[in-house]
Order: C-alpha cells, then structure tokens, then sequence
C-alpha cells in the first residue's frame, strides 16, 4: 500500500486551537518516547536512524546485539574480538544506514555486516587464539554429574573442532545450526549461491562429526 | 550490487563461493553431490546421512546391517547432540556491549541540514534530524499512527517556512483520511509550538499498515525447526 494522502498545502494557521495533545514534557516525555520506540518493528526503527534518529538507532542495538555478540563469538572464537567486531560493524551499519535499501531485514543486514567483519578478522589474524577462547568443563567445579560433565566436555569439543574449520565453512555451519538461518538467507549473508552454501554445509558437517568420533 | 549490501573495500569483502565457475549446471541437490563421497560399502555418505534424518521411515536392510552406514549415523547423532547443547547455551549478555556502542554512536551525529526558526530576526537554526525527532514523536501520539521517515524542507521563497513530508504507518481499525488530518494536526502543532517553527505544509504518506502487537526484544529470529 502506497497511499499519498492530503497533498494539498494546509496552512499552519489551520490548526484548531482546541487540539488537545499530550504535553510535551521533560521525563514523562522521555519516558514515553522510549516506550513507544520499544513497540515500533526493526522497519521504522531503521528509517527513523537512517535520518540521523540515533534514539531510534539505540534501540535496533539493544534490540540486536546479544545475537550478533554470539555470532561473533562463534566465529572468532574470542570474547574480545568479537565485542570489536560486533561495535565496529553497528558503526558501520549507523553510517550507512542512509544507503540502506531495506531489500532484506534489518537483521538480516546486520548479519551479514557482523559476518564480513568477522572474516576479515580472521583474515587479519597472525596470532594463536587467545586462551579464553576454549573452555574447559573439567575445571568448573559447579557441574559435578559424570552425564553434565560428557555433555560440557562433548560441547567443548565442538567449539574447539569449530575454530579449526575454515572460517567459510564455519561461517556457513553458525549460520544454519547456532542461529537458525535458511539456506537462502545465508546465501544473502555470505554472498554466495545457495548450492555453495550447501555444499560448504555437507563439508563442515564432515569435519565435524570426524571431530566428534570420541563421543559416539 | 545494491546500495545496501556492504562495498567490496579492502576490510569488508564478500565472501566468494571461488569453487564452481558462474555458468557450471549444478544439480538441485549440491549437499547430497557433496555427500557422494563413498563409503567402504560403496553407498554415499550423504545418502546415509539423509537416511539418519528422516526420523519417520525405517532404515533399508542395508543401513541396518553395513557397519559403516550405522558409523556414518551415528556420527551424525554425536553431532547433532552437541549441537543442541552449543545452541541451549545461554546467549552472550550484550548489555554492556550495547551502551558502548551507543555512545560511539552519539558522538557521530548526523545533524543533516540546519533549518531556521521562525524568530523575528530568522538568526536561530536547528537541525533537520533534532526537529523531525520531535515531529515524529508527536505523530507518535495519535492513536494507531507510527512514524517512519520525516523531512523538513525549507520552501524555496526564504522566507524560513518549510514543507513537511512525513511518513507512516498506520493500524488499518478507522478511516484513513480522518487519522491522517489528526495526524497533520498533531505535527503543525508540535511545529508551531513546541519547535518555533513555520510550515506551511504537511504532507502524509501511509505506506504501511502497522500491527502494535508489541516486539519481543530478542526472540524473533528464533531458531525455526529444521
């Protein structure tokens, strides 16, 4: 629906001055404000920051950056560079936004900023992994169950196996299994076509149920 | 390439799928191509994986007898099991992450172009993006509008009145027309009297229906079932 309405000039002096509107106010002001953004979709959101709303723009961070700081973490396997890769890549987005065809979802957009970001991360990368980077269960003493302790260990393993993908097949595993993504979407994500990203999905699942050979 | 995806600059590449040339056919199935990696039975390792994952139909006599059929399976269930538990994980709390981008972001505003008030002297300006935040909001407040883009531009006479081009959507529950002349009201008030400043026209676009069922915070991309 594309309704243009009343484009005929009204003059200001139009205005009844009985209108009875909320009064613009202070705190109570904000308050509302922020209550009404809280309700608006990532769409409005979206157009309101490519005008320079960065209020508007708060919110779609708020709103996604838990999801995108997973995304990372999965890809770079460090919290470190990924909380830089995930800042750097909504500045990115907030520049431009203005650019910003909304061809594809906010989200779906910030997925595939946040996943270029990371590759060329990874692509920087000369150093070994930082130490935080693969958990071990065997040293948490909160979780004593033999059955808890497989699990962790199993889950510990996968991330490790994960880390030695190529970051392509990684990119495309994360996508699809961790964030639920369908093949098309991650098409549009990595810039690939859709027989490429099945096929680096049959080749990730390979390496990594070799991985999980211990865990049978 | 469109405008919205990311420029190809030296930081931000697209990743290239570099294995198959443009052009080459491809079979509608490249995952199971993939999988046609034999196993020492001689059946393709994805045949026996599809096998595992239709959960409703009974294994061929095959699969159930050839041990490396019932490896390749079983492969895929350690797989699958320490995939849910990587994906039950607790999300990462963006929190703290998030007011730090905020305040990377406040510091680069994009004031857009600066318009003048309508003082006597025409010598006060604000900024296109201060100003159309609080028509927005005032629009806001008319039940069943939310607005989208708001520009403000300044009429070309230079008399420092303005046009105002607002967009909406709207919740489709009363008649369009009476909800836009509201909503038209609501923003020359808030011109007028809360920002100082002259329009001499509104203009009013829907170009949505709006649903004001509220936005869960974080679960709408949900992993679906796959």
């Amino acid at each position: 629906m594309h309704n243009r309405m009343g484009t005929s000039p009204q003059p200001a002096v139009g205005v009844p001055p009985h209108r009875a509107l909320p009064p613009l106010r202070g705190v109570d002001n904000v308050g509302v404000a922020q209550d009404t953004a809280g309700s608006l979709d990532d769409g409005l959101l979206a157009v309101r920051a490519a005008e320079g709303d960065e209020d508007a723009f708060a919110v779609l961070v708020r709103r996604h950056s838990s999801r995108m700081l997973a995304l990372a973490q999965h890809l770079l396997g460090s919290r470190t560079d990924a909380e830089d890769a995930v800042q750097d890549a909504f500045l990115s987005a907030w520049r431009r936004l203005p650019e910003f065809q909304h061809t594809a979802s906010f989200g779906t957009w910030m997925y595939r900023i946040v996943t270029n970001r990371c590759l060329s991360t990874l692509r920087r990368r000369t150093r070994p992994l930082p130490l935080d980077t693969i958990p071990d269960p065997a040293t948490d003493p909160d979780r004593s169950p033999p059955h808890v302790a497989e699990i962790d260990a199993a889950t510990a393993a996968l991330t490790a196996a994960l880390q030695k993908l190529s970051p392509e097949l990684r990119v495309c595993w994360v996508l699809r299994e961790l964030h639920g993504l369908h093949y098309e979407e991650i098409a549009h994500v990595t810039g690939s076509r859709e027989q490429t990203v099945r096929g680096r999905l049959f080749r990730a699942r390979r390496a990594l149920t070799e991985a999980m050979r211990p865990w049978r | 390439m469109a405008l919205d995806e990311p420029p190809p600059a030296s930081d931000d590449e697209s990743m290239t799928s570099g294995a198959v040339p443009a052009g080459t056919p491809l079979p509608a199935e490249a995952e199971l191509l993939a999988g046609a990696e034999r196993l020492p039975c001689g059946r393709p390792l994805g045949r026996a994986w599809q096998q595992a994952r239709d959960a409703g139909r009974a294994p061929d006599p095959h699969s159930s007898h050839c041990p490396h059929c019932r490896g390749a399976i079983e492969g895929l269930t350690a797989l699958d099991r320490a995939t849910r538990a990587l994906r039950g994980e607790e999300q990462p709390d963006g929190h703290r992450l998030a007011t730090r981008i905020i305040n990377a972001v406040r510091t680069e505003v994009r004031l857009g172009p600066m318009l003048f008030l309508d003082d006597p002297d025409h010598d006060l300006r604000i900024a296109e993006s201060a100003a159309a935040k609080v028509l927005r909001r005032a629009a806001d407040t008319v039940p069943g509008i939310r607005a989208a883009s708001c520009r403000i531009i300044a009429s070309e006479s230079g008399d420092a009145t303005h046009v105002v081009t607002i967009t909406v959507a709207a919740t489709l529950d009363r008649p369009l027309r009476g909800r836009a002349e509201a909503l038209r009201g609501a923003v020359l008030h808030s011109a007028e009297h809360v920002l100082g400043l002259a329009v001499t026209a509104v203009n009013v676009e829907i170009n949505a229906v709006l649903d004001l069922s509220p936005v869960p915070s974080d679960d709408r991309f949900e992993l679906r079932d796959r």
